[in-house]
């Protein structure tokens, strides 16, 4: 019996072969999205548990991977709905910065908190087209929505960040 | 042209594309190796048991229901002491 199909009758030995052959995969796609390691870790995990606790939904002739993806991605959406503090990401430095460094620095944290204020998916459509690059039908495929749908969210997304930044004095 | 510049007539605008390179300016290239494995968390996830209601919770409820059933202005009072 395959390994698909053992994991969908509930083997945790089947389980304990997928996790650790798509643990990877699942975080790298997360963290693109969540852009902290540590939730990311944790995000990972909550999937593998979700993907367990849903296993009879799963058909043993289905993409394993495109399906764990799409649970991610949704973990990560909902993560970003919460609102949880984010991290900076941008790191202090040791001394203090030149001018010029000082007002780049006060622009991007501006951008960062625009960018935080639009809903959850189109941040993810933004992010992931826009800032990793992914191609168009990854990205829809995780989304469980169209090529075209993705388009239009970061279209969205674009149009309010421009109109964010323009309220905050940003010059786009 | 690729993919990204093709998204549509406004995307290929110059103040669009800024746009695009400010957040890439902002949100930096992330790692996305996995540090460890994450394996033993997920099992320790599994094992756990829901969350049990004790015996002696499910009693005070009970207690407290049949008493404010047969003595209603008990509620008033709680309420005033809340």
């Amino acid at each position: 019996m395959d390994l698909l199909r053992r994991f969908a009758l509930g083997e945790i030995d089947a389980f304990e072969t997928l996790a650790r052959q798509f643990q990877g995969d699942i975080y790298a796609w997360t963290v693109r999205i969540v852009r902290d390691p540590g939730i990311a870790e944790d995000l990972t995990v909550e999937t593998l548990w979700r993907i367990y606790r849903a296993r009879r939904q799963f058909r043993p002739d289905g993409n394993f991977g495109a399906w764990a993806r799409r649970i991610a991605t949704n973990l990560a959406i909902d993560h970003l709905r919460r609102g949880r503090p984010e991290q900076s990401l941008l790191t202090e430095p040791a001394e203090a910065p030149p001018p010029d460094q000082v007002v780049q620095r006060e622009t991007r944290e501006t951008i960062q908190q625009a960018f935080r204020r639009l809903p959850a998916k189109l941040q993810v459509a933004a992010t992931l087209a826009l800032v990793e690059e992914r191609p168009y039908d990854e990205i829809a495929d995780a989304l469980g929505t169209s090529v075209g749908a993705v388009k239009v969210r970061v279209f969205r997304a674009v149009r309010m960040l421009r109109k964010q930044l323009g309220h905050l004095g940003v010059r786009s | 042209m690729t993919e990204h510049e093709m998204l549509s007539p406004e995307m290929n605008e110059p103040e669009a594309r800024h746009i695009r390179e400010a957040l890439k300016q902002t949100f930096p290239a992330m790692n996305t190796e996995l540090r460890r494995d994450l394996w033993p968390a997920v099992l320790r996830k599994l094992d756990a048991r829901p969350v049990q209601v004790p015996w002696y919770d499910w009693a005070l409820i009970g207690l407290s229901v049949s008493v404010f059933l047969f003595f209603p202005r008990l509620i008033l009072l709680f309420a005033y002491h809340l």
